[in-house]
């Protein structure tokens, strides 16, 4: 046990050093790359003055309308899709195949779908493929299985319409699941490198397209790059730190079964 | 009147299904028309026939890469379910459990970009922090054994905390009334962990070996952030060839071959490995 607990301990320290040194690396004084060390240690702004003018900005707004709307689509597409498999459509059996397939293997076929359908270089391209995750219908079916089914029977004979309940009944119950789902699918869609990469071009480069070209392009300005890479992660650490209780919960109880 | 309620809820299910058949279903099954094409991307595509399968026979590189996947998945894939494992044992009901959970899952969401960067700035062999206070140095960026090790080392990272998660939330599930059981007659904890936790946890981790075998034959993107395969093609992983391929040389009909080559790959060793490991447990239980 004392062995297992010390792989446990050396284990979170390497995953914490690279997550630390995100945090700090973009606070790296100017002196570090003049000494050519990078443990010059200090404390500076500049590095984000310097990230004017180089694109970062333009690609966050790219970053956030894309994922905000595919966000926003996964969860209103994906509660309908799981509400209709609990009331017996059988469609999780292609849920399952699709949460096994990731995107990354498709791309040929998929450019070759976005350039008959004209959305090449598009903001579509960014956004209209990604509009329902089979991983967000699985969170919320299971999430769904915890409903009971009498207040969906009492809606019904009160009159109201499938849609008024979904959006009315079930989609309060499961708040938790929802905002599990939007975390995940925020990060999951933000994260994407080639895709973006593949489908668009400069002006709509998302910021993951932007700080792999950055790391290309001025590989040895440390500080501007650490700068970037805090600035293009900054929204996910906020989300994570404000839910990370609820993505674990929701994440674990969803591979108990 | 149930079943006119019933057919309009299934309704609701059609956008997602519309999303999906359109971009994942649609794709999957046409890979098999594009295989048979000439076609660089821009212009018009060619059917050239079986040339393209027939090539990938003798596509030297093609096998190397394969080579390399296995050698990856061979270095990570036990570290991964063993970290996952021993992890979630350790810290089972412990009071830092869920700040180590929320620790080691935060690295697979946090950008991707930014953590190579962090990568890049922390272990660069030239300048990077740990070389410079250390002197330990991982030479990556020249030795091909290196490189290897750096992305199975940054994928663990990445990883392992959703192993921990999905091995915690298993043992979880396992009734507490069998474990008492098993101490009122005597067990040690030692005997409780290996005689009852760790087989009744064998579903659990078949589930993880089929998905890190299918992540490790498929995914690319930390190769494509900290190597771009090299150097010396030594951590040229399929799914990384097949990304060269068709959107770096522009060959995107002999990059849907491969695409139908790794999925092939995948469904195989899947079954296999699903067969296998589902006999032993199978065997384990009855002896």
């Amino acid at each position: 046990m004392i062995a297992m607990r010390l792989v446990t301990a050396a284990f979170a320290a390497f995953v914490a050093l690279p997550l630390l040194w995100l945090v700090y690396a973009a606070f790296i004084p100017a002196e570090a790359l003049v000494r050519a060390n990078l443990a010059t240690f200090g404390f500076s702004l500049e590095n984000f003055a310097a990230l004017r003018g180089t694109g970062l900005w333009r690609a966050m707004a790219v970053s956030f309308t894309a994922t905000g709307l595919a966000v926003a689509g996964q969860l209103a597409f994906g509660l309908g899709a799981a509400y209709a498999i609990r009331n017996g459509l059988r469609l999780l059996a292609l849920v399952m195949l699709l949460l096994a397939l990731p995107s990354e293997l498709l791309l040929v076929p998929l450019y070759r779908q976005l350039q008959t359908m004209a959305l090449i270089d598009t903001l579509g391209a960014l956004v209209v493929p990604f509009l329902a995750s089979p991983l967000v219908v699985f969170l919320l079916l299971q999430g769904l299985r915890r409903v009971p089914w009498e207040v969906i029977e009492a809606a019904r004979l009160d009159g109201a319409g499938e849609v008024t309940i979904v959006r009315s009944v079930v989609a309060p119950i499961l708040r938790p699941e929802l905002t599990a789902s939007a975390v995940l699918a925020f990060a999951a869609h933000w994260n994407l490198v080639l895709y973006p990469r593949i489908m668009t071009s400069e002006p709509l480069w998302t910021v993951q397209a932007f700080l792999t070209e950055l790391l290309r392009t001025r590989a040895f300005e440390w500080g501007l790059l650490g700068a970037a890479a805090l600035v293009a992660s900054l929204p996910l650490i906020v989300l994570y730190v404000f839910f990370e209780k609820r993505i674990i919960e929701v994440f674990e109880s969803g591979f108990r079964s | 009147m149930i079943r006119g309620v019933r057919t309009r809820a299934h309704l609701l299910a059609l956008p997602a299904t519309l999303v999906f058949a359109v971009f994942s279903l649609l794709p999957l099954l046409s890979v098999l028309r594009f295989a048979t094409w000439r076609w660089s991307g821009t212009t018009d595509p060619l059917p050239v026939g079986a040339a393209n399968l027939v090539r990938l026979l003798s596509d030297e590189a093609l096998w190397a890469s394969l080579g390399t996947t296995a050698l990856f998945a061979a270095m990570a894939l036990p570290a991964f379910l063993t970290l996952s494992l021993v992890i979630a044992l350790a810290i089972e009901g412990v009071r830092y459990e869920r700040a180590i959970k929320a620790l080691l899952f935060a690295p697979g969401l946090i950008t991707v970009g930014g953590s190579a960067i962090a990568w890049y700035l922390l272990y660069n062999p030239d300048f990077g922090l740990i070389p410079e206070l250390t002197g330990l140095v991982l030479p990556w960026t020249s030795q091909p054994w290196a490189a290897l090790i750096y992305v199975v080392l940054f994928t663990l990272w990445q990883q392992t905390g959703y192993g921990v998660l999905v091995t915690s939330a298993a043992l979880r599930g396992i009734p507490r009334d069998v474990k008492e059981a098993a101490r009122v007659d005597g067990a040690t904890e030692g005997e409780v962990r290996r005689l009852i936790v760790l087989p009744m946890l064998g579903p659990t981790m078949l589930f993880l070996t089929i998905i890190g075998t299918v992540f490790s034959l498929q995914s690319y993107t930390a190769v494509y952030l900290l190597t771009r395969g090299g150097p010396f093609g030594s951590t040229r992983v399929l799914g990384y060839y097949l990304y060269e391929t068709a959107f770096e040389r522009y060959q995107l009909g002999y990059g849907a071959a491969i695409t139908l080559f790794v999925l092939v790959i995948t469904l195989v060793v899947a079954y296999l490995q699903a067969r296998v490991l589902a006999r032993r447990g199978a065997s384990e239980a009855t002896t």
